[in-house]
């Protein structure tokens, strides 16, 4: 006799890709989640489908071209209206290093609702499925009308020790206020402010494309990548995803005009052993500087 | 014989980026094609004249990720070449390593992606694990799986420590088995043969006619990779046969992939043997003058080429490309030709079609 056996197993939450014209970075990355057991989806019982209606969440990538606009916005309307949306790197909420151009129409939320982000460029996988699991949560939360749980932990698992260039993390105290890092970031990532008491750095995480020029050529390492790579966040925090330091004023010992002084650590790339003479300098404006060394400012 | 005309998009084709076709069908095959590009246009023609030659390199290396690090590497070429600077011979050595990495692992995802389009889940999700080795030697030498972040202007900016060295060339070692599996697989399992051989086939005449490029040209009997043609870098010391195949079709097409991975697994261990100690960089920051140049790079699917002009500012006045895909798709009319419309997806991943790259 045949018995029914019942359904047990949970339906399998569905997940459809929508390419917005990326570079394909997170689309080959997005595709080993569906091919590498270690990093399969199925491990969080989700399951890829190639059909918009039947999506529960939807994983954007890429920049949204004006080309590809219309035919986006098409694939998206026929998802269901209950569908969590994610946008894959940070392309769909910021341009990543595409910002700016004329065939570029984002980010992606001036066109629909988006839930969460994953920043990267490209996403590792376990970034991946730390950002799908991140839509998960949101998906039973608002199904069961309940508030959104904070992820407990979002330490990265023990046994993953990948130096992954992650999130950049800055040191005030090594700045000397070069700009180089603005000057060699192709996104837009790094603006700095000159406010009353000092010049404040800003970072956008969600503009950073992680490849770390800023920190290969800053002078003093003030800039340095990190191996934190759990980066995913709701959208609504999207730009609360900063790095943030502020470089104090100092009165100019001679005449108490406000400098941002020399870092010890850019006079020790300069002369290895500062001796006391240079130590003074560095707390001179460059006039006084100049009538210290050579006895009247330069004209 | 009815004729009519329909749309496939990345969906039908299995490709992981947004192409569309309007194929015209008699009966159920095909008998012309329209590519109808530009879903990925982001407009990098522009974007490069707003970026400094800084920033170009970071820009450069997210043209396409599947070929990330041929852009910047062949870009800071035509920038050293404007400049006079000779990198430094370490350089020129990790440049080659980082080149060789991105094409097995570009390779192996092409033939991935063509297991997936005929079906043959398991071979698609092996080919992809094995794949896996080269990107955690990717992830744990640069720190990302896809865009390597391996060029500066002068030489590189990553170094291979002994510790690193050796992890690779252990790497390297796990590669050999399962690359000349792949290689006999593809060649002679019959099941892959029955979907792959005699089709999609590109005559010799008809690839010299369409100018391609890279394992599509060479799997029609054409002699030609940049590697050999016009060494650059490290290749002129390095010891590689160009991999050729006659057939022309889909099969020969992975033969010449598989055997380039092969060989790219040799050409890494015979820089890290040739390795020499020095600078990884030749200046810092140096003085770019006005001026123009050309370089080329074999990429993974082919030629890349570089136009870059400078007037001594630090943007480019110009730069333009010259891609493989570009005239590869133009073959897909030649390959497609007569068959059948459940081929298309195959024959078009079977050139490695980057969109990418192309649209730009």
């Amino acid at each position: 006799m045949a018995i029914q056996e019942q359904e047990t197993a949970a339906e399998p939450v569905r997940l459809f890709r929508i390419n917005t014209g990326s570079c394909n970075g997170c689309d080959v990355e997005l595709a080993v989640t569906s091919a590498v057991t270690e990093f399969d989806v199925e491990q969080l019982g989700c399951r890829y489908t190639e059909s918009a209606h039947e999506a529960d969440i939807v994983l954007i990538t890429g920049p949204l071209t004006v080309r590809a606009r219309d035919e986006v916005l098409r694939l998206y309307a026929a998802t269901p209206r209950d569908r969590i949306t994610v946008a894959v790197g940070v392309c769909p909420v910021s341009g990543g290093v595409f910002r700016d151009s004329y065939a570029v129409d984002g980010p992606l939320e001036r066109h629909l609702p988006v839930d969460v982000n994953i920043p990267g460029c490209p996403p590792r996988p376990l970034a991946l499925l730390a950002g799908i699991r991140q839509a998960l949560e949101v998906r039973r939360a608002r199904r069961a009308g309940e508030p959104i749980r904070e992820p407990g932990d979002r330490k990265q698992p023990a046994a993953d020790n990948f130096p992954a260039r992650g999130r950049l993390s800055f040191d005030a105290s090594a700045c000397v206020d070069c700009r180089m890092c603005r000057h060699v970031c192709a996104a837009g990532a790094i603006r700095f402010e000159e406010g009353e008491g000092g010049v404040r750095l800003t970072l956008w995480h969600n503009s950073c494309v992680f490849c770390g020029l800023c920190s290969h050529y800053c002078p003093t390492g003030a800039l340095s990548v990190t191996g934190d790579w759990r980066l995913d966040h709701p959208a609504a925090d999207a730009f609360r995803q900063v790095e943030r330091g502020e470089v104090p004023y100092q009165p100019c010992a001679g005449c108490g005009e406000p400098i941002i002084p020399a870092a010890p650590q850019l006079l020790h790339a300069v002369f290895r052993r500062p001796n006391p003479e240079i130590e003074k300098l560095k707390n001179l404006c460059p006039a006084c500087r100049q009538r210290m060394s050579i006895g009247v400012p330069r004209r | 014989m009815t004729t009519k005309i329909i749309e496939m998009g990345p969906h039908q084709l299995a490709l992981e980026e947004p192409m569309y076709f309007r194929v015209q069908l008699e009966g159920d095959r095909v008998a012309d094609l329209d590519v109808m590009p530009g879903q990925v246009h982001r407009g990098m023609e522009h974007l490069v004249m707003r970026r400094n030659l800084y920033q170009n390199i970071t820009l450069l290396e997210r043209l396409c990720s599947l070929c990330s690090n041929s852009h910047p590497s062949t870009f800071c070429a035509a920038v050293e070449d404007v400049a006079g600077i000779a990198i430094p011979e370490r350089a020129e050595y990790l440049r080659a390593v980082a080149d060789e990495i991105k094409r097995i692992a570009s390779h192996l995802f092409c033939c991935a992606v063509q297991a997936n389009a005929i079906g043959e889940t398991t071979l698609f999700r092996r080919v992809m694990e094995i794949r896996e080795i080269m990107q955690r030697a990717k992830e744990a030498i640069y720190g990302n799986r896809m865009d390597l972040a391996a060029n500066v202007i002068g030489g590189v900016r990553y170094d291979l420590t002994p510790e690193a060295a050796s992890y690779l060339a252990q790497a390297m070692e796990q590669m050999k088995k399962p690359l000349d599996e792949l290689y006999l697989q593809f060649g002679n399992n019959p099941v892959l043969m029955g979907r792959m051989a005699w089709v999609g086939v590109l005559p010799r005449e008809a690839a010299v006619e369409c100018a391609v490029v890279g394992p599509v040209a060479r799997a029609c009997g054409i002699d030609y990779d940049v590697r050999k043609k016009s060494p650059y870098g490290a290749y002129d010391r390095l010891d590689f046969e160009v991999a050729l195949q006659t057939a022309g079709d889909v099969r020969a097409r992975n033969m010449v992939r598989l055997a380039e991975a092969r060989q790219s697994v040799s050409l890494i261990e015979q820089c890290l043997a040739k390795l020499p100690v020095g600078p990884l960089s030749a200046d810092t920051l140096p003085e770019i003058p006005a001026g123009e140049a050309i370089a080329k790079s074999e990429a993974p699917r082919g030629e890349l080429m570089y136009y870059l002009r400078t007037d001594g500012s630090d943007f480019p006045v110009r730069l333009k490309w010259r891609v493989p895909s570009y005239m590869n798709w133009d073959a897909l009319k030649v390959m497609l030709k007569g068959e059948p419309v459940a081929n298309i997806p195959l024959i078009v991943n079977s050139i490695d079609p980057c969109i990418a790259c192309t649209d730009r």
